[in-house]
């Protein structure tokens, strides 16, 4: 066991060493605007994707509202900043805090319900939050669409440089990969694998549910509130069709189960596989029509789903216990 | 006074409707517990079934309506047989994301398909497209799919209590285990419980296209409309579902009185609070527990 337990500890190093490694290194090697734009998609949703991990692959909690959280993020900072002048570095922690309370008031509902009842619920969260804001919209006139005025500084957040972008999501997905990574080794952690697997039993050996729920959700809003604020940042541009779509919460997911959900490496892997695949399908299969690349990517999520439901993490776990320990059904 | 029952009337009307097209969601979930995300995709294309099919040979989505059936039907028998029949025994990730491939899939082939434009089709002439009632004037394509609605909702509800299939429909919903043990096909009652279920959703779209327009993603308010008047009706529960239509209906038409630009915000909000405050719905919910209501 001991060894075991140094063994993972030297991997995990030589792990997290590549990753800082490539999120310093490939932003400053790469001047081609379009990769450079892909790396910081790439960066921002393998972290938003750990962020939906932290409640969907740990806790068991499938949330498909994850873009009001997001969408708070990006519109708090933004408000903050066009119309008081804060700092979207101060807008971007009010609309964590903001992301967390509504997480916090929410959690009472849907924390009592499981599965689809659960995915479906948040949905509807999703959903409130973009109509309750176009409502205030039209009650305190603002905008239907916001613009962030391009003034490169570091306290404003916008930089002249798309590279600073990239790097700046990648030591978000550091961030948000780090405290995966302690999670899982933690007490938290276990009682969260625990109750999802199975309730009833984590609850009859003691485990507080909604306590431990609770902090994975917690930290899964704040996180997604975050990249909010970065996705604004980047484009300077938002609108509620954009930051509230129910799309946003739908990729997150697919990331995830694509990568191998409940793992450390799996969103990182699953927004690697599905950024890019999404815009290169995007641009050859432009000539099929508008929506041709969301067909195949459709269709690839529905194959993953029946046929590798682990994700590629758990496709690669399940072949080295396989080639280690024989083929259990032999 | 005269508001309010112009309100209820228009309320109820669009509740018939509502409850139309929540029938085969409901119906879906009984039988396989299975929560279809794909639900509002095949209303979508049952709406525009009805559209070309008005365009192409001049029949009025009413009378094409049994047309639709049999597609949507049909549709549903694929997707069975294609997708649901490898996911029924399979995790919870699978089944929900699965069936929201399934959405995805639908509303982009759409999309290359009809294009993003919002199509509608006028039945009835501006002459005679509204109707008197107790004083107040109704829309007539409104009238029409609440018609329709009615007569729908009570065939098949003579179907689940009269016919063989439809009892065993019923009691495979009430326990499958039960069901097989004496003697029912689950197979076959599966098959059609998605031949019907989808059948009705496409045909709910058609009778729709008059009133609604038809887009790609039409699909996806309708997913949460249904969901909301099942969960309101109890799940399983076909005579529920009818009173939840009702009941969304007038309760979305008077918040969009008030405050039009809330009225969407209706079902999500009900959707909450119900789930949180009264999950088991008006009328009780058969195996709550298990499908993850508390």
């Amino acid at each position: 066991m001991s060894t075991n337990w140094l063994e993972v500890q030297y991997k995990d190093v030589i792990a997290a060493l590549v990753l800082i490694l490539i999120v310093f290194i490939a932003p400053l090697a790469i001047s081609d605007r379009f990769y450079l734009n892909l790396m910081f998609l790439v960066f921002l949703f393998a972290g938003l994707s750990s962020a939906w991990n932290l409640l969907g692959g740990y806790a068991g909690q499938f949330s498909l509202g994850h873009t009001a959280f997001f969408g708070i993020g990006a519109y708090t900072s933004t408000l903050f900043y066009n119309y008081a002048g804060l700092t979207p570095w101060i807008g971007m922690l009010v609309g964590v805090m903001i992301s967390m309370t509504l997480a916090y008031l929410i959690s009472y509902s849907v924390f009592r319900l499981r599965g689809v009842f659960f995915a479906m619920a948040t949905v509807a969260m999703g959903e409130t939050v973009r109509v309750l804001l176009l409502w205030g919209r039209s009650k305190i006139d603002i905008p239907y669409g916001l613009s962030i005025d391009y003034k490169p500084a570091i306290s404003n957040m916008i930089f002249s440089e798309p590279r600073t972008y990239a790097t700046l999501a990648g030591l978000f997905m550091l961030l948000v990969a780090l405290v995966c990574y302690l999670l899982t080794n933690s007490r938290v952690g276990y009682y969260l694998r625990a109750l999802r697997d199975n309730e009833d039993a984590a609850q009859s050996v003691g485990i507080d549910l909604r306590r431990y729920k609770l902090i994975a959700f917690l930290m899964s809003a704040g996180f997604t509130s975050v990249g909010g604020t970065l996705m604004a940042q980047y484009v300077l541009y938002i609108e509620p069709s954009s930051v509230f779509n129910v799309t946003i919460s739908i990729d997150l997911a697919l990331m995830t189960i694509m990568g191998g959900i409940g793992t450390i490496l799996g969103p990182l892997i699953g927004a690697l596989i599905t950024i890019p695949l999404q815009e290169f399908l995007k641009d050859w299969l432009s000539p099929f029509g508008v929506g041709a690349h969301l067909v195949v990517y459709a269709a690839i999520l529905i194959l993953i789903v029946m046929l590798l439901p682990e994700g590629v993490v758990g496709a690669w776990r399940n072949f080295r216990i396989k080639a280690i320990k024989g083929d259990p059904r032999a | 006074m005269e508001t309010t029952i112009q309100l209820l009337i228009s309320g109820i009307l669009l509740g018939g409707i509502y409850a139309l097209a929540a029938m085969g969601l409901n119906l879906i979930f009984g039988v396989a517990k299975v929560v279809n995300f794909a639900h509002g995709e095949f209303l979508m294309i049952g709406m525009y079934a009805a559209y070309w099919i008005a365009k192409l040979f001049g029949i009025n989505p009413y009378w094409s309506a049994p047309l639709v059936f049999v597609l949507g039907a049909f549709v549903g028998v694929l997707f069975y047989l294609g997708l649901i029949r490898f996911t029924i025994y399979k995790t919870e990730l699978t089944q929900v994301f699965a069936t929201l491939g399934v959405a995805i899939l639908l509303q982009n082939l759409a999309l290359m398909a009809f294009s993003a434009d919002y199509l509608s089709l006028q039945v009835f002439s501006s002459k005679n497209s509204s109707i008197q009632l107790f004083g107040s004037y109704l829309s007539t394509t409104r009238v029409m799919s609440f018609i329709f609605a009615v007569v729908v909702v009570l065939l098949v509800m003579l179907f689940l209590k009269k016919t063989y299939m439809g009892k065993a429909i019923d009691a495979v919903s009430q326990d499958l285990s039960a069901a097989r043990l004496v003697g029912i096909n689950i197979d076959k009652v599966f098959i059609v419980a998605f031949a019907l279920g989808i059948g009705l959703t496409a045909l709910a779209g058609g009778v729709l296209i008059p009133s609604f327009y038809a887009f790609p993603t039409v699909g996806s308010s309708f997913v949460l409309i249904s969901f909301v008047v099942v969960v309101l009706g109890g799940l399983g529960n076909i005579p529920g579902t009818v009173a939840g239509g009702f009941l969304l209906g007038v309760l979305e038409t008077i918040v969009g009185y008030l405050e039009p630009d809330l009225k969407e915000g209706t079902y999500f909000v009900l959707l909450i609070l119900l789930l949180t405050f009264m999950p088991n719905g008006l009328f009780g919910i058969k195996g709550a527990e298990k499908e993850g209501l508390k």
